[in-house]
């Protein structure tokens, strides 16, 4: 990562933290608010690839373990390992795909993320996070988190590339990674 | 579709962070005082930004709750009139209950509680967690003299204690997290139990503690024990009575606790500066 690329990420996942906890954490849909930061995870594997993504991951799960009551390191475990996997699956599909395939491979993304956070969390004996809630959650959660999928996607794709959005299909300048 | 060859190099990162992740789960669950620390400091160091970025966004809050609870303030509304109407049933029998927990506090020796020194501070965040909804954000922490596991009221009663304080902000456990057991009294009985949090807009419950011959009342107010190995002061009104449910198996009688301390739409919040004698207690007490 050269320093502007750290700088940029840095900024992004800094203005989302604070996204995430002054106004999502506030505007719920049934009582469930967005997990920007999960998203960025997602976001971040895809464009950076899986190296970037695991990175991105961790830091982004770090800043928000920092805020709740579960252990720290929960949630950089778990978007650490979205984070890789999803650049892995971004490696292996064309590149040129449409928006709405990326669209979709992010939400299932972030389900997963969340079912991990769980299965995790549990797997340590945290309380109350696998709940009566745990469905609602995933489906509200999810599709909240999946409207902002396309802005996460735009910012990780400032940090990782030049903008390149040229028409409605996906970006050509993914790094090539050996 | 040639599949590019990952770098033996990712899976070492990812290795090493998953390592960390570990690591970092291992020592903060004991307590490893320089994490808490880093926590912090962390917080700290983003709190200026958290700060400006409130004042942008807690008018949209603000609209955003107005619009989406309204029907839910309509449906509270009843909800409340119709308990009014309950409460002006049991007047008698409560106001019986407020001059025997008059009572109980002089003979408990709680005749300074209202002297307790406390400390109002502004509720700043909820939950930033969707898994985890019984924690408030409180703008004041270890500055102000805020210790873990000091009892927190707001208008009526209990509701929680501190968790994990940082310099100027902490957390609080709310009474309604199943995970909380808090020793109670029945007013007017000498009779101590176990209160659970019953989750998210249920009423508590007690299960343990309470033997079929105690002669408990709907109606009746619960306090804190303040029993030696409580975190809570004593004396605290945590709730009254909605219904008892006598277990003819374990013979006992299941309480069924609706909280006096409001838990909704909360601002301010009071923390009792009483230091517990055992504050390692975790979510017991």
């Amino acid at each position: 990562m050269t320093f502007l690329r750290v700088a940029k990420a840095a900024t992004v996942l800094l203005v989302l933290l604070i996204l995430q906890l002054e106004l999502f954490a506030s505007i719920r849909f049934f009582g469930v608010m967005p997990e920007i930061m999960l998203g960025a995870a997602v976001a971040s594997g895809w464009h950076g690839g899986a190296t970037e993504g695991a990175v991105m991951g961790f830091i982004s799960g770090f800043l928000i373990d920092l805020y709740l009551a579960s252990p720290i390191g929960l949630s950089a475990l778990t978007y650490a390992l979205i984070g890789y996997l999803l650049g892995i699956i971004s490696e292996l599909i064309a590149e040129d795909v449409e928006r709405i395939v990326r669209t979709v491979i992010s939400l299932i993304g972030i389900v997963l993320g969340l079912v991990t956070f769980v299965l995790f969390g549990e797997l340590i004996a945290e309380p109350n996070l696998y709940n009566k809630n745990f469905g609602k959650i995933l489906v509200v959660g999810g599709l909240y988190t999946g409207l902002f999928i396309p802005v996460l996607h735009f910012l990780m794709e400032w940090v990782f590339h030049q903008s390149n959005f040229r028409n409605n299909q996906i970006a050509m300048a993914r790094p090539q990674r050996n | 579709m040639a599949v590019p060859q990952r770098s033996s190099g990712s899976r070492f990162t990812l290795a090493i962070l998953l390592l960390t992740s570990v690591t970092l789960i291992s020592l903060d669950a004991r307590g490893y005082e320089p994490l808490a620390n880093l926590r912090k400091a962390t917080t700290t160091v983003i709190q200026p930004f958290r700060n400006i970025a409130s004042t942008v966004f807690d008018p949209i809050a603000d609209a955003w709750e107005s619009l989406s609870e309204g029907d839910t303030l309509e449906k509270e509304n009843i909800l409340l009139r119709e308990q009014l109407s309950e409460l002006l049933e049991y007047r008698v029998t409560t106001e019986g209950a407020v001059e025997e927990l008059a009572a109980l506090r002089t003979q408990l020796d709680l005749e300074n509680l209202g002297g307790q020194e406390t400390i109002v501070a502004e509720v700043t965040a909820r939950s930033v967690s969707n898994f985890d909804p019984y924690v408030i954000e409180i703008g004041k922490g270890t500055q102000s003299g805020i210790r873990e596991g000091m009892a927190v009221v707001s208008v009526g009663g209990l509701i929680g204690r501190i968790e994990d304080p940082g310099l100027r902000n902490s957390r609080v456990r709310l009474i309604t997290d199943p995970n909380v057991n808090v020793g109670v009294l029945a007013v007017g009985t000498n009779e101590i139990g176990i209160l659970n949090g019953g989750g998210v807009g249920q009423p508590l419950k007690v299960m343990d503690g309470i033997p079929v011959s105690a002669q408990v009342e709907i109606g009746s107010i619960m306090v804190t024990s303040g029993s030696e190995r409580s975190p809570y002061p004593g004396g605290f009104a945590v709730g009254t009575i909605l219904e008892i449910v006598v277990d003819e198996i374990n013979l006992e009688k299941e309480l069924i606790v609706a909280p006096t301390g409001q838990l909704e739409n909360l601002e301010f919040v009071t923390v009792i500066l009483y230091q517990p004698i055992n504050s390692d207690s975790g979510r017991n007490g």
